[in-house]
């Protein structure tokens, strides 16, 4: 049997899930994180019968009437697929509130359990709740749970109730009165009763001390966190140290220390193979072990900023970000709920751009989901950290920039979809519930972490390992299925796919082939980038270079790559600013709806990583050498047709504009 | 006056939701925003004020605090 588990956002459904089924969904203390229907079976350990339970998980809804895209899977789920129980999971510190949508769920007929979760948080507040007289009001069994501790207090019992409900109905305690859908009027007279009817219920259950109405504690870090002038600084503050320990100071620390194993190991594989075909060593040992290693080598420092986002979104400070970034993201069309997206895309893009679905305007989502690619995601990491490493002796300025400038992009993004879109100035209003602070679940964070970095693993072991032995096969072999001699690797397929792309990037400064099919292998999946530059250069370490350094090949991975800083910088730019990876840009496609904006953002993503990487080589040549650097003209005659590309369209749509709003007909 | 004139601190009655977007309205209903509801605005920060709603806190930016009439 289904039992679907229904309730207001950030009410803990997720949570419960979680702990009934072993998954590890990703939760979060801010209303919201579920956007997407889940399915699991309950294990074995909550339920004595002999039934399977499957448990839906669904995202949180303030009432049936959906007001955002998420909100609608959860009433149509209920109202049309039914399931055989519902959990309502009931925020027990916002009785009034949720017992609206409870009411809601007892009149579908389909038998209700009602979790009251977060009791612990009541009893902190010395809040009693009659759970009994509850239940009667109600006409359904009302359970105290606590999802959140180990102990899963009243789980157990709250799926023993639903399972022995099957099949039972539900009477409802209070009835819609039947009245025309479509009067907004007698709608809204109905709610009203509604909510009259719970308040009573209320009333006689519910014991308070602590009044939220009242200023506490938590108001007072707010007034700091969020406030008028440093909210901001906090905020960069944050972010800024999120990075800068997962990816300068702890994450490189363990990977320097992986990575040596992994040599290690390669150099045992490497002596056991030595008599071996030399096509077959070059692909296991220089293809496989090699490029993977590359890859996994940087795992460190994703699986610590795992940890520390994880961290973040537990203790309540994403809902308070969007308060602070709010009043700047609506300068530039977008509202503060779409710096959600973009700190779960530094992680990873795809459920970064599927969150904007809990954005309503729907120019904002697409939007979101547009730019939400420019913040560099975990995959873009090693990436990041190959550059520093190789080319700026880990400078810690140069994961930062990246961040930042990713940023601005997002911003200055923003504002041209606004001009583009032909949207002027319009209210948008904006509400966010404000969740209470907790104390940020060390365990979770352990278990986001360890699960990201299997499935990091995993990618390394099936995607990136297939990208490497196709780009190692087709490195050594040339067009008449030879062997590439030594010395004439220019022969080879890889090149002479890669060499046509690598004209287009003599402008930005490297415009050669394996930096060509590095990058284009990167649409794959951004590790790509550092697996394939292993390959096609022969290097394995790519993390270690003060160790090079103490061997005395200097700067080992810079010398072979023969770029400059600069183009290296540029380079490294245009791969973190490109479109991302194929799957991403799935996840874009199916939130934009939209093929027309689809295409659009494909073709601003392309546009900004070539001109971004154009300036940053030509004026960062200029800068150091005194002169412009190769190809200058062909790549600003590309630039200036991308710009004039983007006034030519928003010439277009002001002057829609301005004829959908002229007073004379045209 | 509007929500934006409130003390902050002190309980009001709402009177009216002042906009013509019906869905938003709407949703403020299932949150217990509309006329004849207690509000309360506990603090102004950047770009709004933080208001309690029955047992809920919300943060709202200066557009809703405006069309929300008390």
């Amino acid at each position: 049997m289904r039992i679907a588990f229904a309730g207001n956002p950030n009410s803990g459904k997720t949570t419960m899930y979680n702990a009934l089924t072993g998954r590890n969904e990703r939760v979060g203390n801010w209303a919201g994180v579920t956007v997407e229907r889940k399915e699991s079976l309950i294990k074995k350990v909550y339920y004595d019968g002999g039934e399977e339970l499957v448990a839906v998980d669904l995202p949180g809804a303030y009432s049936m009437s959906p007001f955002t895209s998420e909100e609608s899977i959860t009433s149509s789920y209920v109202k049309n697929e039914h399931p055989d129980a519902i959990i309502n999971i009931v925020d027990a510190t916002n009785l009034s509130r949720s017992l609206f949508f409870t009411t809601q769920l007892l009149e579908l007929g389909v038998p209700v359990v009602v979790a009251l979760n977060k009791s612990d948080v009541t009893e902190k507040k010395q809040t009693q709740i009659d759970e009994k007289l509850l239940s009667e009001k109600l006409g359904c069994p009302v359970v105290k749970t606590i999802s959140t501790s180990s102990g899963h207090e009243g789980l157990k019992e709250a799926v023993a109730e639903a399972a022995g409900l099957k099949g039972a109905g539900q009477k409802a305690p209070y009835v819609q009165a039947d009245i025309n859908l479509q009067d907004k009027e007698a709608v809204e007279a109905a709610d009203r009763k509604r909510f009259e009817f719970v308040n009573n219920i209320v009333k006689q259950v519910e014991m308070r001390k602590v009044f939220t109405k009242d200023r506490n504690v938590q108001d007072k870090i707010d007034s700091v966190i969020t406030h008028k002038i440093i909210g901001i600084p906090i905020f960069a503050l944050v972010i800024f140290l999120v990075f800068y320990i997962s990816q300068t100071t702890l994450g490189t620390w363990i990977a320097d220390w992986l990575v040596a194993w992994i040599e290690t190991f390669q150099g045992w594989a490497g002596g056991m193979m030595e008599s071996a075909n030399p096509l077959l060593y070059a692909i296991l040992v220089d293809g496989i072990i090699g490029g993977v290693g590359a890859v996994v080598g940087f795992l460190p420092l994703v699986m610590v900023m795992y940890f520390l986002i994880a961290l973040l979104e537990d203790c309540g400070y994403m809902a308070r970000a969007t308060v602070v970034l709010d009043p700047i993201f609506k300068r530039v069309g977008l509202s503060g709920k779409s710096v959600i997206p973009m700190v779960i895309g530094t992680g990873c893009a795809i459920p970064g751009v599927m969150a904007s679905r809990t954005i309503r305007n729907e120019r904002e989502r697409r939007t979101t989901a547009m730019l939400t690619p420019f913040m560099p995601c975990g995959a873009k990491i090693p990436v990041i950290a190959l550059f520093a490493g190789a080319f700026f002796a880990d400078a810690w300025w140069v994961s930062a920039t990246m961040y930042l400038v990713g940023i601005l992009l997002v911003l200055l993004g923003a504002l041209l979809v606004k001009r583009i879109t032909g949207q002027k100035y319009r209210k948008s209003f904006f509400i966010i519930e404000l969740p209470e602070y907790k104390l940020p679940s060390l365990k979770r964070a352990c278990v986001s972490m360890l699960e990201r970095g299997k499935a990091y693993i995993i990618k390394a072991g099936t995607i990136i390992l297939v990208c490497n032995t196709v780009v190692q096969i087709m490195q050594s072999f040339n067009w008449q299925f030879q062997l590439v001699e030594e010395g004439a690797e220019s022969t080879s397929i890889l090149a002479g796919i890669a060499h046509p792309i690598s004209i287009l990037f003599i402008p930005l400064g490297f415009g050669v082939w394996q930096l060509a099919a590095a990058a284009v292998t990167g649409f794959i999946a951004k590790e790509n980038v550092v697996g394939t530059l292993a390959v096609v250069y022969g290097v394995t370490n790519l993390i270690d270079t003060e160790e090079l350094a103490l061997v005395g090949s200097g700067n080992e991975v810079a010398t072979i790559m023969g770029l400059t800083k600069v183009a290296a910088l540029a380079y490294l730019m245009f791969n973190l600013y490109t479109p991302p990876c194929f799957a991403a840009l799935g996840a874009m496609n199916s939130e934009m709806k939209s093929g027309k904006w689809l295409l659009g953002g494909i073709c601003l993503q392309l546009a900004t990583g070539y001109t971004v990487a154009f300036f940053v080589y030509q004026i960062g040549t200029l800068i150091t050498t005194g002169s412009l650097g190769t190809a200058f003209v062909p790549g600003l005659i590309a630039v200036l047709v991308f710009a004039a590309i983007i006034i030519w369209r928003i010439r277009k749509s002001d002057k829609e504009f301005a004829s959908t709003y002229s007073l004379h007909a045209a | 006056m509007t929500l934006m004139e409130a003390k902050e601190g002190e309980e009001y009655i709402i009177k009216d939701i002042m906009t013509d977007d019906e869905e938003m309205e709407a949703f403020l209903f299932s949150l217990g925003c509309y006329s004849g509801e207690p509000i309360t605005v506990v603090s102004r920060v950047r770009g709004g004020c933080v208001v309690s709603i029955k047992d809920g806190r919300y943060n709202i930016d200066t557009d809703l605090a405006q069309a929300i009439s008390i």
